[in-house]
């Protein structure tokens, strides 16, 4: 057969070579595209179809697969808070879930989510159901607690895709504590917040605070004795207030002086030292002036809370 | 060599100039700079930090998608009103070889998508930093004393937007080459995106496929498409600190890279079947 | 001896059509030679395989058989335009661009040298008579304004061979009288210039050899005055004829064996009169 004079010979070549080119090229730089693809993937969480398909319709899912993904997710939250603003709480609720589905990476839909069902729709619910004043308290507890789960679960479910981030812990002590008035789970998360990765100070403190409110002041001093050798000197860490809570405790638990945290640097008072017990290296600028319990040097007022690595 | 050079180049910057004089391109470009303007309606919602990441997710998806608009269709009517102005005829009846009428009809078409994704870039990034820094003052503890968005990885992801377009432009002038008309070549061209962007469902999975006949022909696919999900790192390169893992400092340039050659092959795909077209 | 302007040699082209690719041969067995400085005329009614051949003599199409060469070089090379400037037929240029603009474009791409680019736009826009439109966008030309913007970017780097499909159509008679004139001006330059056409009487005057085409063949092929005249019969231009006189010449063309066969009164073209009555035409700027 003449192939000069063959079109269709010809065109069955071009497209031959062009997909041989094509798969030859893409067996060349299949080693690239593994590793780079290989570390965008693990970015980037499966998109679960399933759940999204029956609530978004065929042409928002083709925009997802499209590369939308997270356009359309900020758009179905937009919906979500338009509902929130008009407190419709199933709509709002049933949004929110969709948002995380469509798109389960950013933190800020999951925070935000369990906020308004642990924090926003109980008021919602008490106010549907008469008011705060006509709703029997009892009635109006078991709400709280509801929402206050359904918020839980919530952001447990970010756990999953954001395993190690203290937002996650955080979130949770903060409903066990201002909603489920659960101080044992509330402590609890909040150690945990503090252990995970770029976990704020705070946390650490908040959780002795809570040990002191349930009074095991004991386990509350042991902590803060063991959080003082760990802090840096870091100004963000306020070391003075995690040394002035181990005095307070000190006092409280009536320790023994040679059990007390020895005098720290820039402490005024030493409570239960002479002078001349100090331990050495460490000199008071007053000399034998005595100056009320608990007062402490002026250290710089720390700014905004800081995490911290492990 | 300088010669081929030149006329690439005078053909590109002609292509160029032609199609930002048209007014499909103000078009786009007028509703582009709309759509990230209008990120001003999220504050409405009073999402604190979070309005960052709203603002940054509007302005990336005006970019890919009106990036990806102006990419197949410019090219594909940059190309074919070539043909049907007979234009081509009077160029390539010049000492011009046809894959330099081409290169060049790439290059112009690639330095419009370069105007465009940098104009708008720049227009996303100031929204970004005047609302950062307005944000900043209000909610000062969400921020931790430092700027949440990375204006280096918007940069860094705008140029990776663009070898993309690049690329999906490549991709229509091959289309191009060889269909008979500007919508054929148009439609075809946003179907071989749509599977660009699915290649990786094809890519991840052949593995575990059972049927060898299956198994061998969906491996085929994976390899016949470059792999668009590859450029989908927009929110790790603009909120790195938000994000729970990093790219490392060399997964960008890879991807780049992964990019180029892409262009540098369709591009010659389309050289190919263009030698013998009749025009 | 020198290698003719363009030799074509037995060319041949098919076209596949449709799905089931239906054969149309579009040329069947062309051979031509157009020397240098002629003025060529390619003539034949739409479709007669006119501009296939001019596609291919210029490489935008491979022959199925035979060739083309231009002054010696193979039409598949790139190499044979170098000295070629090609208007197609009814072209739309860049819309977008000034005249100027455009004539730069081609001076660029056909790598005139960058300092000499501005005095040849200049010079050619003022030959096309262009001069004054110079800074309007192409969008804006007529149709006649078009067609001597093709011409302008066919000459621009001052090729040796000019090809024009069609330069006249749709064309009034003003533009094509100035088209005529163009060319007329082009050969005193020294040029060679291939011209397709189905306007045959627009053509007349300008070539000196044509072919006529018909269905991919040509039918007939020579020197215009060679071809139009008849050569067995003569007219004689009489400004008064009465009825004796007529019977005077019968009788005298009688006695030679000769025969007078009609008497008609001679008739300008309609062109020439339309010329005549516009003000004779010269460049039309809008």
């Amino acid at each position: 057969m003449d192939f000069k004079r063959n079109i269709w010979l010809q065109r069955a070549y071009t497209f031959v070579v062009c997909v041989c080119a094509l798969l030859l090229i893409g067996l060349i730089v299949s080693p690239l595209q593994r590793k780079a693809w290989g570390e965008v993937r693990s970015l980037q969480p499966e998109l679960n179809l399933k759940e999204v398909e029956g609530a978004l319709g065929q042409g928002l899912v083709i925009g997802l697969l499209g590369g939308f993904r997270t356009i359309i997710a900020d758009m179905v939250f937009i919906r979500a808070n338009v509902y929130w603003e008009k407190k419709d709480r199933e709509k709002t609720e049933a949004l929110i879930n969709l948002t995380t589905a469509i798109d389960p990476r950013p933190m800020f839909f999951w925070l935000n989510g369990s906020r308004i069902m642990a924090y926003d729709i109980p008021i919602w619910r008490i106010r549907e159901a008469g008011g705060l004043d006509d709703v029997p308290k009892s009635v109006q507890d078991e709400i709280y607690q509801e929402q206050a789960q359904r918020g839980i679960d919530f952001i447990d479910r970010a756990g999953k895709y954001h395993p190690g981030d203290y937002r996650v812990p955080l979130e949770k002590a903060q409903i066990y504590n201002n909603k489920l008035k659960d101080t044992e789970k509330a402590a609890e998360y909040f150690l945990q917040a503090y252990h995970s990765e770029d976990g704020p100070y705070y946390t650490a403190r908040i959780y002795a605070e809570l040990l002191r409110q349930m009074n095991r002041q004991q386990e509350a001093y042991d902590f803060y004795r063991q959080l003082y050798n760990e802090l840096p000197d870091d100004p963000q860490a306020n070391k003075p207030v995690v040394l002035e809570r181990i005095r307070e405790l000190e006092d409280e638990l009536n320790t023994p002086a040679m059990q007390r945290l020895p005098a720290q640097p820039g402490e005024r008072y030493l409570p239960g030292y002479m002078q001349e017990d100090l331990p050495i290296g460490v000199k008071t600028p007053f000399g034998d002036t005595q100056v009320p319990p608990g007062e402490i040097y002026p250290y710089p007022e720390p700014a905004a809370p800081a995490g911290h690595s492990h | 060599m300088n010669g081929i050079c030149h006329r690439i180049l005078t053909i590109g910057r002609n292509t160029f100039l032609d199609a930002v004089r048209q007014k499909f391109f103000n078009a786009l470009v007028i509703l582009s700079v709309a759509l990230i303007v209008s990120s001003r309606f999220f504050r409405q919602f009073d999402f604190g930090s979070g309005e960052l990441k709203f603002i940054a997710d509007f302005g990336l998806g005006a970019i890919l998608l009106f990036g990806s608009i102006l990419a197949v269709v410019a090219t594909a009517q940059l190309f074919y009103s070539e043909i049907e102005n007979r234009t081509a005829l009077t160029i390539l009846a010049k000492p011009v070889h046809r894959w330099e009428f081409l290169a060049g009809k790439f290059l112009g078409v690639f330095l419009l998508l370069a105007v465009f994704t940098a104009l708008m870039a720049g227009i996303l990034g100031i929204m970004l930093y005047w609302r950062e820094s307005s944000l900043m003052d209000r909610y000062g503890d969400q921020f931790g004393g430092q700027r949440l968005v990375s204006y280096a990885g918007l940069a860094g992801f705008a140029v990776l937007q663009w070898l993309k377009l690049g690329v999906l432009c490549a991709i229509t002038l091959f289309v191009s080459s060889f269909s008979n008309t500007n919508l054929y070549s148009v439609v075809v061209s946003f179907f071989v995106m749509i599977i660009c962007q699915l290649q990786y469902i094809a890519r991840d999975s052949w593995e575990s496929i059972g049927n060898p006949a299956l198994k061998g022909l969906v491996w085929g696919l994976s390899l016949l498409f470059p792999n668009f999900q590859m450029f989908n790192v927009g929110d790790v390169m603009l909120f790195p600190h938000d994000a729970t893992e990093q790219l490392s400092a060399g997964t960008p340039w890879m991807i780049g890279g992964y990019g180029v050659v892409y262009i540098f092959v369709f591009v010659g795909l389309a050289v190919f079947a263009f030698r013998r077209r009749e025009i | 001896m020198e290698a003719p302007a363009i030799r074509i040699h037995s060319l041949v082209k098919d076209f596949r059509i449709g799905l089931r690719g239906w054969k149309l041969r579009a040329v069947d067995d062309v051979s031509l030679d157009i020397h240098d400085n002629e003025v060529y005329g390619l003539l034949g009614p739409n479709g007669c395989g006119k501009s296939t051949t001019m596609k291919v003599v210029l490489g935008l199409l491979e022959p199925t058989v035979g060739g083309c060469e231009i002054y010696g070089v193979p039409s598949s090379q790139v190499k044979s335009r170098l000295n070629v400037g090609f208007l197609p037929e009814a072209p739309y240029f860049y819309r977008y661009l000034t005249g100027r603009e455009l004539l730069k474009f081609y001076a660029k791409v056909c790598s005139v040298e960058p300092g000499k680019i501005k005095p040849r736009v200049t010079e050619v826009l003022e030959m096309v008579g262009l001069t004054e439109a110079a800074d309007r966008r192409v969008g804006t030309y007529s149709k006649g304004m078009l067609q001597r913007i093709g011409i302008a970017q066919a000459i621009v780097h001052d090729p040796k061979l000019i090809i024009l499909d069609e330069p006249t159509a749709g064309v009034d008679p003003i533009g094509s009288a100035a088209i005529a004139d163009l060319i007329r001006a082009l050969k005193a330059q020294g040029k060679t210039i291939l011209l397709c056409s189905h306007l045959l009487a627009q053509v007349e005057g300008v070539c000196d050899r044509v072919a006529i085409m018909d269905r991919g063949k040509v039918v007939l092929e020579g020197k215009v005055d060679d071809l139009l005249s008849k050569h067995d019969q003569q007219s004689l231009l009489v400004d008064t004829f009465p009825e004796a006189a007529r019977a005077d010449v019968e009788a005298a063309l009688a006695k030679h064996g000769a025969k007078l066969t009609g008497v008609t009164t001679p008739r300008i073209s309609l062109d020439d009169l339309f010329l005549k009555h516009t003000g004779k035409g010269g460049p039309k700027q809008s």
